[in-house]
């Protein structure tokens, strides 16, 4: 009789055992599911430094080239405001000229469709 | 199972449980390895999910970024040029604004030189405001200085108009013009000062400022490089 009560109860430990071994294999599962969102956190992180920069790159060289265009821009300015200055100073007595004629310029005429009254 | 009929010995037993108790391990750990390889599976697609939502968005957002830098250059050089633009035509404009002060202080040296030419001049543009009107009744307003050669000019203009147009008209000098301004006549027909006509040399300078802008332009700065048109 002992003898039966010992075989169940070294069958009743293995299933315990068993138990444990599966347990164990579903903590793993969990552990496993918590792993995949932190590396996969980690490599998106990794990602995300990556981009900004390259993007901080790309700002960089454009921002010299704003500066550079800038610079051009104002050279090419200047040089068509002195050109201007030049061909003021070379031509306003002309013109001054030419206003104060055209000023007493008349040219007294009745309306063409009038006609001279008998 | 034992193959002898009848009930099983000791040893049979501790045989036969420990079968049992092999089985009931070897149970669990093919399950406990499926389990495990099926949390690796997950674990991979879950991971690459995650990873690839999340990438997808960073592209999206960076692109968006890069698609606001780019825009952001192009109008920082089109602020540029349009600036550029603005800066060459307010010098030009200053320089208008010199030209026609200039003008405006030599005008009032017309009416000064030659007192001859003057008087012309206040005969043309009086004839000038005869023919417009073709009233009967006419008022010629300048400078007190300007009273006498006025009324000379306005004597020849009247008969110059009989001989243009036929009529008639009779003229009335007053001399009520501010005495700074640069000379010349304001007419008005006398029904009641209704009709004027301001033949002033200011205002004639300041009409003519406007009419001859685009030859003006072309005299001083040169034709415009850009216009394809001209009428």
């Amino acid at each position: 009789m002992s003898q039966q009560s010992q075989s169940i109860q070294t069958l009743l430990d293995a299933e315990k055992e068993a138990a444990k071994v599966v347990q164990q294999a579903r903590q793993y599962r969990t552990q496993r599911l918590k792993d995949a969102r932190s590396e996969a956190d980690k490599e998106i992180a990794e990602y995300r430094k990556q981009k900004d920069e390259e993007f901080k790159k790309f700002e960089a060289e454009r921002s010299g080239s704003t500066q550079s265009v800038q610079t051009s821009i104002d050279k090419d300015t200047e040089q068509k405001i002195a050109a201007i200055n030049e061909a003021f100073e070379k031509n306003r007595n002309e013109v001054v000229k030419k206003l104060l004629e055209r000023v007493v310029e008349v040219h007294p005429e009745m309306h063409r469709n009038n006609k001279k009254t008998k | 199972m034992a193959s002898r009929p009848g009930p099983l010995n000791d040893d049979e037993v501790l045989s036969e449980t420990s079968k049992m108790v092999a089985f009931i391990k070897q149970e669990a750990q093919e399950k406990a390895r499926e389990i495990k390889v099926k949390a690796d599976e997950e674990f991979a697609v879950e991971k690459a999910k995650l990873v690839r939502q999340e990438t997808a968005a960073i592209d999206a957002a960076a692109e968006k970024k890069r698609k606001g830098a780019e825009t952001s250059i192009k109008i920082e050089h089109s602020t540029a040029t349009n600036r550029a633009r603005l800066r060459i035509l307010a010098a030009r404009e200053q320089h208008l604004h010199t030209l026609f002060d200039a003008a405006r202080s030599q005008v009032v040296l017309i009416a000064q030189q030659d007192k001859n030419k003057y008087e012309q001049l206040l005969e043309g543009l009086i004839l000038e405001g005869l023919l417009r009107f073709l009233e009967s009744s006419v008022t010629v307003t300048c400078r007190p200085s300007d009273v006498p050669a006025s009324e000379a000019a306005a004597a020849s203009a009247a008969q110059t108009y009989h001989t243009i147009s036929g009529r008639s008209v009779s003229i009335s000098v007053d001399g009520s013009l501010p005495a700074d301004g640069a000379g010349g006549v304001r007419l008005s027909a006398a029904q009641g000062g209704r009709i004027t006509m301001d033949n002033t040399l200011d205002e004639r300078l300041t009409l003519l400022e406007d009419t001859m802008l685009p030859e003006i332009r072309t005299d001083l700065f040169g034709k415009s490089e850009n216009r394809k048109f001209y009428t």
